[in-house]
């Protein structure tokens, strides 16, 4: 049981003994281990400080649209009784299928300066300039904030979920106003669970890569994730300073991860007592049109509006957004479909998400099960540390994962199993977070009950708390899979000529062949996860049962 | 003046297929409490919700203080928050992020009071409940007792015209049950708010209430004073919800001696027997367990031989199982009148507690 | 290709004494259809595989393998792409960490194919082809690597925004201050850039560079991302643009016009050769072989819409021939590579990085 821990805490832990170890080389970066070690590397961070203003920046107004997205979103579908609400609370996963690359590229069409089409459409209406030019910070921070909103409103409409009705009821019959009832009650009981998706948010946005790249470059916006892209790329590759960006990134991450722990834990309110709470709509009456149209109104501008942007890419001749100048064809598909390694890649990604999720939903299982239910020692300090991967930026976590693993004398460099390991890697924060929350609602004393009757440990796990845990396990799968299928940062180092991967291969096209071309391999990546989660959910319906 | 504070009519409360309260209707006087008794899911806290304004009736009408806040016909339903009743909810409902004070001053401050009075009010109420202490002490840190007394405090603190209570004591242990349950009825009389009060409870139906509703299956089974419901109950049900009851069946033969009717149960058991009313096809008698005696009973009364099947010590009472010629009969008696099992008793009880249903 | 007095084989021996990598040819290279090869091709065949790193594009570059593969069926070719730098680096850490998988490479920056020659990555190979290559054209000695194709780049605008009088002429038409936030330009990354940014300066001096900085040109990762802002209008010209790019963003019928200044064009090459430590050594050699003769060039100028550097191979479909005008490219490849640093700087500067 504990070598678990040791197993997990290890994969994370030895990359980012690369990454301390490259940042303090000074010297050639392409030796290896380095030969000279001095602080450099960080000193010089003051040179870039520009890129990390823009970072800061663009993830703090990001963070601040999502969580109003999020909140917005949540509390119309949670607790307002607007019609179809069901249905809108499935379709707001979808954003979390598209990768923000294809988000990006999507809003550069659409909001492209001068011949975005909705610029376009604002100029036909007679305005002299455009209604906004995308390609800015405020561009940036709109797109990460569109996709990330969805991650926004899953955790904030948990936590109004799991509110005790009765509290804000009480606050009516005192005589006090829905408005009233909303703002003095409703939001501070539900304050530590926004606030818990504001730190999840924030630590997304600061590693967040492809909107920058697409909508920050061309505006000579860098942050510190697109700095660090240029850095590697280069020859001889700044590896020690893209080393030192990565971790300073991480460090005001566990700064702010480390502040937001202390303040839930003493501030927190236990409203999540297990019981389970059917939470009572508000009659909001003649509001519900209005708010009806905001809770589609942002499925359209998350969802449609960009895949709509892309349909129309994919089928061009050249990608442009002037309507004269459009042709049609449909050679851009044949391509993508008949290239020799799109086929590969779309296999390899899938297996590997399935692969991944699968291992990655048992161990993570059972992390979950000994660090929130045992009394192992040191789970604190492993769950602390499960979570690091979280704090580092995607991409520079992929330069660690690269020299760690490229040392190793197991050959496992160049093929899937690396990949998998790296997914499972890096997946485990998200894992443990959404089991989590299923683990601490399990009463304890339905464990108990099978421990004394005889079972041991192993059994226990098998026979009592998986099938309990199950609605968490399918969600965490649903995730990894998902989050697998779609996933670049790591890949783009990773991949090899016989693991290669879905994502970075639309990134590749994008870069070299053409955004027609990138356009239609999105649409049939987005489609076939589209499919395969369809499938997969499914499949898990009738696999647990009544249970839901 | 005398004007019910509570009129209740043709309320019906439907979701989906499922009816939840099937055309019921009463009146509670100012000053009164009246408690709605029965079973989960009889539909009693659905009435409560619905007189409060949380629950949206699907026909009927409410009327609060002579004025109309709910009417299907007039399609008028006005909202929780405008109603002036006030709500004790089961969970207490007291919010975790104020403190004691806070949350009893809430709906002072939403009536706009100046703070001066707000301060005055709160203070006072407090003492009532006896939690002056703890005014400003986070209301996360209070322990079930307190909360409940922080509630109910906070229920009456802008002296409303109706008070709502939601079983406010069954989260409670069974002593502070019964103290909670005393202090409560005191407050209601001394401050004479007219209150509806809801709970499973009989005990605690029966100890505090001017007059009790039995509801059952979404109807009103009986509506009387305690007593009323007690000693004539009128339905099997209330007999058997209501205390603790032998249900005799049998047929009524005849007229008895004095106003009473003949019933034969079954081993050729003859009894003295009252109707609570106008008798039509009854088959079945009731007769409360601690009005049974065993041992002879002087008076005009049914005496029947029998012998002690079984004897559970209750603490308070004494339970005994006993054997007689129409089956078992439940019987209760004081601690000091013991019995050994085995043992032959006369059973012996008076006509008038042997209600027919 | 070694005709000296002594036997290929004591070549072998002696170079293997004297610890110098011997230099890998032969005296009968075989006739194949349209091209000449000293590879054991059965040996090339039984190794099955053919793989290559290189910076093209993913779906011409599998166009161009496809022809090989036509060629030999049971070969089969796998390509990974990467970026620029990354390619080279990769390759590097791969090395070091004891790990081969590329055969055949192909580097986009002149500075990365010496450094890789200086650490004794090349395998010499000395292939019959190589002979159709002017020696300024491939190592020296050759047999490391060779020109495989020629990257030129020029002016390009957008002709429904920018009228042919309005339109740049020469280079230094693109200092006008007119073309202000309208520039696009290659990232510091891009050998191209370094190549363009080189030349312009040996023939105009650092001032050209120091006017255009004010100008703000927009840098970009990809020739890909260029045109499609020159064709949007986000741009009205492009200052480093790819003449490969011109050709097949015309043949989609996208409005843009190419400009070849008389004081000459810049050409980046695009050196390929064999890793040592090949995993296919035969099947590289062959490929080798293949992509450097002319049916191999003619594919590639094909799907890549570049030169080869190639005398006897006709221009790209739709392009000109590379006669028909000036090429700019570095002669001292050495001095070329030392500027590498001063480029990034001032590059990063220009473009908005530092």
């Amino acid at each position: 049981m504990p070598l678990v821990v040791l197993v997990c805490g290890a994969l994370v832990i030895y990359p980012i003994a690369f990454l301390i170890n490259e940042s303090l080389n000074v010297g050639d970066p392409s030796t290896f281990p380095p030969e000279q070690y001095g602080f450099d590397n960080f000193t010089n961070l003051t040179d870039d400080y520009r890129a990390l203003a823009n970072t800061l920046l663009v993830s703090c107004i990001a963070t601040v649209l999502a969580v109003i997205f999020g909140f917005l979103q949540a509390w119309i579908l949670t607790r307002t009784n607007i019609p179809g609400r069901q249905r809108l609370e499935r379709l707001m996963e979808l954003p979390y299928y598209m990768t923000p690359l294809i988000g990006a590229l999507a809003w550069g069409v659409l909001l492209g300066p001068k011949t975005g089409l909705v610029n376009q459409a604002w100029r036909s209406l007679g305005a002299p300039g455009d209604l906004f030019n995308i390609y800015s910070a405020y561009g940036i921070a709109w797109v990460m904030a569109l996709f990330e909103g969805t991650v926004a409103f899953v955790m904030i409409s948990a936590a109004m979920k799991s509110m005790d009705p009765s509290l804000e009821e009480s606050s009516r019959v005192l005589g006090a106003g829905k408005l009233r009832t909303a703002l003095r009650i409703t939001l501070p009981l539900v304050a530590p669970g926004v606030l818990s998706a504001t730190i999840f948010v924030f630590a997304e946005m600061l590693g967040s890569f492809a909107a920058a790249f697409v909508l920050g470059i061309p505006g000579r916006f860098y942050v510190v994730t697109t700095e660090i892209w240029q850095a590697t790329l280069s020859f001889p590759p700044d590896y020690g300073r893209a080393a030192a960006m990565g971790l300073s990134l991480f460090g005001v991450m566990l700064i702010t991860l480390t502040i937001a722990r202390f303040v839930l834990k003493h501030g927190t309110y236990t409203t999540i007592t297990g019981k389970a709470f059917r939470p009572r709509e508000m009659d909001v009456g003649a509001m519900r049109w209005p708010l009806l149209a905001l809770a589609w109104g942002y499925i359209v501008v998350a969802v449609i509006l960009p895949l709509g942007a892309l349909l129309l890419t994919s089928f061009e001749r050249f990608a442009t957004v002037i309507l004269p100048q459009m042709h049609f064809t449909l050679a851009n598909y044949q391509t993508a479909l008949q290239m020799g390694s799109v086929g590969p890649a779309f296999v390899n990604s899938l297996i590997l998400g399935v692969s991944v999720s699968t291992i990655g939903v048992v161990v993570i299982g059972v992390l979950a099960w000994i660090i929130y239910r045992s009394r192992m020692p040191g789970r604190g300090a492993a769950e602390y540390v499960i979570m690091f991967p979280q704090a580092v930026p995607r991409l520079v976590f992929g330069l660690g994962l690269l020299w760690a693993w490229i040392n190793m004398p197991i050959p496992i460099y160049g093929t899937l199993w690396l990949l998998g390991l790296a997914y499972f890697t890096v997946f485990l924060p998200l894992g443990l977070r959404t089991i989590a929350s299923v683990v601490l609602q399990v009463d304890p004393s339905l464990e108990e009950c099978a421990r004394v009757c005889g079972a041991g440990w192993v059994y226990q796990m098998r026979t009592v708390t998986m099938p309990l845990l199950r609605p968490g396990l399918v969600a965490a799968w649903l995730l990894i899979f998902i989050a697998s299928v779609r996933e670049l940062g790591v890949s783009i180092f990773l991949m090899g000529p016989n693991s290669k991967v879905i994502a970075p291969a639309i990134v590749n096209s994008w870069l070299s062949s053409s955004s027609e071309l990138s356009a239609a391999m999105a649409l049939i990546q987005t489609a076939t996860v589209f499919i395969a989660v369809a499938i997969m959910f499914s499949l898990a319906r009738r696999v647990s049962g009544v249970t839901q | 003046m005398n004007r019910p504070r509570i009129e209740v009519a043709n309320l019906a409360v439907r979701y989906g297929d499922v009816t939840a309260v099937d055309d019921i209707g009463f009146d509670i006087a100012s000053g009164e409490l009246v408690t709605l008794l029965g079973p989960s899911g009889c539909g009693k806290t659905t009435t409560l919700r619905a007189v409060a304004g949380l629950e949206t009736p699907s026909g009927g009408n409410i009327r609060l203080n002579g004025e109309t806040v709910y009417s299907a016909s007039e399609r008028r339903n006005v909202p929780a928050e405008k109603r002036g009743v006030s709500m004790v909810f089961q969970s207490y409902a007291i919010w975790p992020h104020m403190t004691v004070f806070d949350n009893v001053a809430y709906g002072l401050r939403v009536r706009k009071l100046p703070a001066a009075e707000v301060r005055e009010n709160v203070q006072r109420v407090l003492g009532l409940v006896q939690m002056q202490a703890f005014a400003d002490r986070p209301a996360s840190k209070l322990s079930g007792g307190q909360q409940q007394r922080v509630a109910v405090a906070r229920a009456i603190a802008f002296s409303p015209s109706v008070l709502l209570f939601d079983e406010p004591l069954s989260n409670l242990d069974a002593k502070l049950r019964a103290e909670m349950r005393v202090e409560l009825r005191e407050l209601q009389r001394r401050l004479d708010i007219t209150s509806l009060y809801v709970t499973h409870d009989q005990e605690e139906a029966l100890a505090i209430s001017d007059r009790v509703i039995v509801m059952n299956g979404g109807k009103i089974e009986q509506i009387g004073t305690p007593e009323d419901i007690y000693n004539r109950p009128r339905t099997r049900f209330v007999a058997d919800f209501v205390g603790s009851a032998n249900l005799i069946a049998g047929k009524v033969r005849g007229p008895g001696s004095n106003g009473t009717l003949l019933f034969e149960a079954e081993g050729g058991v003859q009894l003295e027997v009252v109707a609570s009313d106008a008798s039509t096809e009854r088959d079945t008698v009731a007769l409360r367990t601690s009005y049974i005696h065993l041992g002879s009973m002087p008076g005009s009364h049914n005496a029947v031989p029998g012998r002690i099947h079984r004897r559970m010590f209750h603490g308070d009472f004494i339970q005994y199982v006993v054997d007689w010629p129409a089956g078992q009969l439940i019987v209760r008696r004081p601690p000091t009148e013991l019995f050994d099992e085995g043992s032959e008793v006369t059973v012996s009880f008076a006509p008038i507690h042997c209600v027919l249903l | 290709m070694t005709r000296g007095p002594l036997p290929t084989s004591m070549v072998v021996l002696i170079g293997l004494l004297a610890g110098i990598p011997a230099a890998i040819a032969c005296d009968s290279p075989r006739q194949m259809e349209g091209f000449k090869t000293c590879a054991d091709v059965a040996k090339a065949e039984s190794e099955g595989t053919l793989v290559v790193y290189s910076t093209d594009p993913e779906a011409a570059a599998e166009q161009e393998l496809a022809r090989f593969h036509a060629l030999f069926p049971k070969i089969r070719p796998n390509y990974l792409r990467l970026q620029a730098g990354a390619l080279y680096a990769r390759l590097l850490a791969e090395r070091q960490g004891n790990v081969y998988l590329p055969d055949v490479t192909q580097l986009a920056d002149m500075s990365f194919a010496l450094d890789f020659q200086k650490r004794g990555g090349y395998m010499q190979y000395v292939s019959p082809e190589m002979a159709a290559y002017k020696p300024e054209y491939k190592s020296s000695p050759e047999g490391y690597w060779t020109w495989g194709a020629l990257v030129m780049a020029a002016i390009a605008y957008n002709p429904n925004l920018v009228s042919r009088e309005e339109a740049p002429k020469t280079w230094k038409d693109m200092l006008d201050p007119k073309w202000t936030d309208a520039i696009s330009v290659k990232v510091t990354i891009s050998g191209l850039q370094h190549v363009e940014w080189y030349m312009l300066r040996q023939l105009y001096g650092n001032d050209f560079w120091s006017q255009l900085a004010p100008l703000k040109p927009h840098a970009f990762d990809s020739y890909v991302q260029q045109f499609d802002r020159l064709v949007n209008g986000q741009d009205k010209v492009a200052l480093t643009a790819q003449y490969s790019g011109y050709l097949m963003m015309k043949a989609k019928g996208a409005p843009v016009e190419f400009v070849i200044p008389p004081d000459g064009v810049v050409a980046a090459p695009q050196p390929w050769g064999i890793v040592k430590e090949a995993p296919h050594p035969a099947a590289a050699q062959l490929f080798m072989d293949w992509f450097l003769s002319l049916p191999g060039q003619t594919g590639n100028a094909e799907v890549l819409l570049t030169h080869s550097a190639r005398s006897d191979v006709p221009p790209p479909p739709g392009g000109v021939s590379i006669n028909e005008f000036k090429v700019l490219t570095p002669t001292d490849w050495h001095a070329f590579e030392q500027t590498h640093a001063q480029f990034v700087r001032e590059w990063n500067k220009i473009t908005g990085l530092r």
